[in-house]
């Protein structure tokens, strides 16, 4: 299975030629100005102790303030506890910085920054804090586009607290850590385009990696992914995330995620 | 007093009528695929004084028709791409001009803008014909950099250099 991933994601690295709307990064290129953008996220990941699936849901709603900067805010939802729960919530901020565009290419630079509350139990070394840890993040994103290819990168530093009140985070554990993602995406299908209503495939790899300050234990996932842009308007994500070797505990590595996205234009324009 | 202000009315339409922007060809830069195109497309249609745009995805090219009778910016078309995450690598205006008498270094006033011809020689302008934007953000920064020292500008208005060498 691992070999067959990295088989595909090899092959698209070569060949690639891509697209930089990525299933679990984001690319430097924001959201258009005045488009309001409504996602559901959800995850199903294994647990390896055999306690069942660890489902989380995502609501999400991005704005594109301007053509440079973005925002974004999501809730926590999960079931690790039994019934869905809301643990919690995040907002997200990107500025982009640099835009070099040229026909069918571009290479942008952005700044990326998140902050996020959660209230749910402490279970694992990796610090997350998109649904697992309350904590900010902040970093830096390249993103190059070539005709039908995008690759995409960002390292960031991803700092963790006590989650709420109840759960302290543990002293015997690193609470801060160094990010980094390298992703590939190319543009399948349409081959040529005729409208705006053809459906686009994307197919896309990504490498998740983290490394804990202090103790410098850190994972490294692999990601494919498979989405379709329909209308041009809407946008359905399916992806499979792998670990290929970890150092520190992580209580549910590999899942599912699948991801529904529909933008609104035009909105809280001025006339 | 009245007469001056005849002449300068009579002037004032005698430039209106003499030249009006009919529609332009924009070329976008900086996307493949069609969720880009159409994020463009929708911030086109939304500029004021736009009544229709066709888009060709494939080639990143929109062609804008606009209202007659209103004032076309180029700078608020400009806006439309960029807020859309994108630039333009070519925008030309497609003009019907009437016995427009086009001298060296002396611009001629469309919509209340100036717009000074670069690499032209003196004639007169007739008919329809087609107006490349040279200024900065209106064609690739690759470009810009070459044609730079050729443009001229204005402390006071807002102008623009155009060639006809499409």
């Amino acid at each position: 299975m691992k070999t067959l991933i990295l088989f595909i994601c090899l092959l698209l690295a070569t060949h690639s030629k891509a697209q930089e709307l990525f299933t679990y990064t984001e690319p430097a290129s924001n959201i258009p100005a005045h488009v309001l953008s409504t996602r559901l996220m959800s995850s199903f990941f294994k647990e390896k102790d055999g306690s069942g699936t660890n489902i989380h849901f995502m609501p999400e709603i991005r704005y594109g303030i301007s053509g440079k900067w973005m925002l974004q805010t999501q809730a926590f939802v999960s079931n690790r506890n039994g019934n869905l729960y809301t643990e919690g919530g995040g907002l997200y901020m990107q500025y982009k910085f640099l835009n070099n565009d040229d026909v069918k290419r571009h290479f942008r630079m952005a700044l990326m920054g998140r902050a996020s509350y959660n209230r749910a139990d402490i279970h694992q070394e990796e610090i997350e804090i998109v649904g697992h840890n309350t904590g900010y993040e902040f970093g830096v994103i390249a993103t190059q586009l070539l005709h039908k290819v995008a690759i995409s990168s960002m390292l960031s530093h991803e700092q963790a607290f006590d989650n709420g009140k109840k759960y302290e985070f543990p002293n015997t554990q690193a609470n801060n850590a160094m990010n980094y993602t390298l992703s590939f995406g190319k543009l399948m299908l349409p081959r040529k385009y005729t409208s705006y209503n053809q459906t686009n495939l994307n197919l896309m790899c990504e490498f998740l990696g983290q490394r804990l300050h202090n103790n410098g234990k850190s994972y490294l996932d692999i990601a494919p992914s498979i989405q379709f842009i329909i209308k041009s308007r809407a946008r359905i994500d399916m992806g499979y995330r792998h670990q290929l070797y970890s150092t520190m505990e992580r209580s549910a590595p590999n899942g599912f995620i699948f991801r529904v996205e529909y933008n609104f234009y035009n909105v809280l324009k001025k006339k | 007093m009245k007469k001056i202000f005849f002449v300068i009315v009579f002037a004032f339409f005698a430039l209106a009528l003499n030249a009006q922007i009919k529609s332009a060809n924009l070329q976008a830069s900086g996307l493949t695929c069609s969720m880009c195109s159409n994020s463009i497309f929708k911030s086109l249609k939304k500029v004021s004084f736009v009544e229709s745009v066709e888009s060709d995805v494939e080639a990143s090219t929109f062609k804008i028709i606009f209202k007659s009778n209103e004032n076309v910016d180029p700078d608020a078309l400009q806006k439309a791409v960029t807020d859309a995450g994108f630039s333009i690598a070519k925008l030309t205006f497609v003009l019907s001009i009437n016995q427009v008498d086009l001298k060296e270094k002396t611009p001629i006033e469309i919509d209340q803008k100036l717009f000074y011809f670069i690499n032209t020689q003196n004639k007169v302008l007739n008919g329809q014909i087609e107006l490349r934007l040279l200024d900065k953000g209106f064609v690739s920064p690759k470009e810009y950099k070459k044609i730079k020292s050729k443009l001229y500008s204005n402390g006071e208005k807002r102008v623009f250099n155009v060639d006809m060498n499409i």
